[in-house]
């Protein structure tokens, strides 16, 4: 039951986008200088899919970094069981979290932002988008690397708290946000990215042939390796 | 399960050695288990501006003598009331742990602290180019808040931040007992605060969410919530520590609607969930439950909700339960702690709390509905409920060991 794999990974950032089926893909310009800016308005779902926006359109940065991430898994969750998707953890992991929408709503506030001024609304949005029932669980760290969701995945998989889990590493602050109000550097977060693993069991992958084990120190290798220059604010 | 493994299991359980409290009633766990006694309401009714418009708020604010108290104690962190308020919890919870934390080294030590919106009312000044701290607007940030409370204990052990909506609470719990039971630490301090700011009554307030005169959980008439805010720290130790009767988290389960962002499941199969996961992770069976304290926040759909869910749960067989938002409002991030404090008074000294403001209930509402609190026949399993935006639900459940 300690045979745990990858199923999937996502990632998208500065550099681009894709899947661990993928090669990382660049954003077409003048999108790709925008983004690498820190400009993140142009973030569309387009880019990613031709299905309904509607729901997209209503969210905050970091709820479409994080739905982005989930979408570009290329796991197809809508095929999986009720049961399964029942037994499907999620677990979020930011720093900068919803700051970007909480400026936004100090600064100006409107009910149809309030529900994305919290860290977890992004679990809720991909639990409603894909029909996920939990475990969930949201997590605020000072490195951005989501080491720790992952970590956590894990202890639900080896507890039998989860069947499968979805660990999402999340940063989103537009530049234009964060030089809108006086706040210290060492609170914002210029290293955007939204990535997504798919944790199981061996046995219950929706691939033939799943990652092995090894692959997760790899991923958190290279996600570790984003550099933070935050971190160092911690005492 | 054979008796050595059981015994094993048990040691690395998480057991409570301490609670602490700050809230509308006031600084630490006498005036709050007083309020309980006595049923008594401490919302009161403020003005604020909110928008451009000045509007009367019922809510439950920590009184303004215990905030100037505590600005007096600690003039470093005056202007932050989320860091003032957690580190008065927590102080109060090391103090009633005792000497048991003497034995942990600090690098045995961990911290979990659960928020909505940390120090959110600084950022609100510095929007209006108001003067704030360099350490107030640090602790914006929840998890340089956490890092600062850890700081202040000493703990050196694992650090972590839960900011999941108003499930916050009983999540910081589940994750400060896990800690103790994947044996990263020995002690994990769960502290959970929220203030209440310009930013939270301007959201609420545009959802109309509040009830205009003070909230009224599971009343047949009920219109909304009223916000509250405070802190509540519980010390968890690891079970071996303690040589006497303890009581232990025994089991949390959480889960998602996947339904809605802001309004609950109609049917309560969310909740009902998260509960049969909390129940399974204990080991036990519905009907050992003894009391349920009930996320109630007043509003029409959550009670609605939470009433269904119980009787998924439980059918007709709801052991009595009740909400105490009436007396301090809904504390968000900090909800599941203080709540949770609570149930271990009510464990302790026999009495199920009762649902202040309550008028008439609600015939959805289960008949074990408690009105007033009540000395307990049997009080040994109690499941503690909180429910948030997000679709979120979570269930914790405590047990009382045989002396």
């Amino acid at each position: 039951m300690n045979d745990f794999v990858i199923h999937a990974a996502s990632y998208l950032g500065p550099e681009g986008f894709g899947n661990d089926q993928t090669s990382l893909r660049a954003w077409p310009s003048p999108l790709k200088e925008n983004l690498a800016r820190g400009e993140l308005d142009g973030l569309h779902w387009s880019l990613l899919s031709d299905s309904d926006p509607s729901r997209f359109l209503r969210m905050d940065l970091m709820c479409r970094l994080g739905f982005m991430a989930a979408e570009l898994l290329a796991v197809n969750f809508d095929a999986m069981s009720d049961a399964r998707r029942d037994r499907l953890g999620v677990c979020a992991e930011s720093f900068t979290g919803s700051l970007d929408t909480d400026i936004r709503f100090a600064q100006t506030p409107r009910p149809s932002i309030f529900a994305y001024t919290l860290p977890s609304t992004v679990v809720g949005e991909i639990c409603i988008r894909f029909r996920l029932k939990g475990p969930v669980l949201s997590l605020i760290s000072p490195a951005t690397n989501g080491a720790n969701a992952i970590a956590e995945a894990v202890e639900w998989l080896r507890d039998g708290d989860a069947e499968m889990a979805l660990c999402l590493g999340i940063e989103a602050m537009n530049g234009s946000t964060a030089n809108s109000v006086s706040l210290p550097e060492n609170l914002l977060s210029r290293d955007w990215h939204g990535a997504a693993l798919l944790l199981g069991h061996s046995e219950n992958s929706p691939r033939e042939k799943p990652f092995v084990s090894g692959a997760l120190a790899e991923v958190c290798r290279k996600l570790c390796s984003c550099r933070n220059p935050l971190a160092k604010s911690i005492r | 399960m054979g008796a050595s493994l059981e015994t094993a299991v048990n040691e690395s359980a998480a057991a409570i050695a301490g609670c602490g409290s700050v809230s509308a009633t006031g600084l630490g766990l006498e005036p709050l288990q007083s309020a309980v006694a006595a049923n008594a309401s401490a919302l009161q009714r403020r003005e604020f501006v909110i928008g451009k418009t000045s509007q009367s708020i019922v809510a439950g604010f920590v009184p303004d003598e215990i905030v100037e108290q505590l600005r007096a104690a600690d003039s470093a962190h005056a202007d932050s009331r989320a860091f003032l308020f957690a580190a008065a919890a927590l102080k109060q919870a090391a103090k009633n742990a005792g000497r048991i934390l003497d034995s942990v080294p600090a690098a045995r030590r961990g911290f979990v602290l659960s928020t909505t919106k940390a120090n959110i009312e600084a950022l609100d000044k510095l929007v209006r180019r108001q003067s704030v701290s360099a350490v107030a607007q640090r602790q914006i940030q929840p998890a340089f808040l956490a890092a600062d409370l850890a700081e202040q204990l000493d703990c050196r052990g694992p650090v972590q931040c839960v900011s999941a909506a108003c499930i916050s609470g009983l999540s910081a719990l589940q994750q400060g007992a896990a800690i103790i039971r994947r044996g990263l630490a020995d002690a994990v301090f769960v502290a959970g605060v929220d203030i209440i700011s310009q930013f939270v009554l301007s959201g609420f307030n545009s959802l109309k969410s509040f009830d205009p005169e003070g909230c009224r959980p599971f009343d047949k008439s009920r219109i909304g919530l009223s916000l509250g805010e405070g802190a509540a720290a519980i010390v968890l130790v690891k079970r071996k520590l303690l040589s006497s009767s303890a009581t232990l988290l025994s089991g949390c389960g959480t889960s998602n609607d996947a339904n809605h962002l802001t309004g609950p499941s109609r049917d309560g199969s969310g909740l009902a969930l998260a509960i049969r996961r909390a129940l399974a992770k204990a080991g036990i069976a519905a009907d050992e439950i003894d009391y349920v304290n009930a996320h109630g926040t007043g509003t029409p759909y959550n009670d609605n909700m939470e009433s269904l869910a119980l009787r998924s749960v439980f059918g007709d067989r709801v052991p009595p339960f009740s909400s105490n938002k009436g007396i301090f409002g809904h504390t968000l991030g900090a909800a599941g702690v203080l709540e949770t404090v609570l149930c271990v008074a009510a464990l302790e000294n026999n009495l199920l709390p009762g649902t202040p403001r309550l008028r008439e209930r609600d015939p959805v509402a289960p008949d074990s509905l408690l009105a007033k609190p009540r000395t307990a026949t049997k009080l040994d399993c109690v499941l503690k409920i909180n429910c948030g935006f997000g679709g979120t639900n979570a269930a914790l459940v405590l047990e009382r060991e045989a002396p």
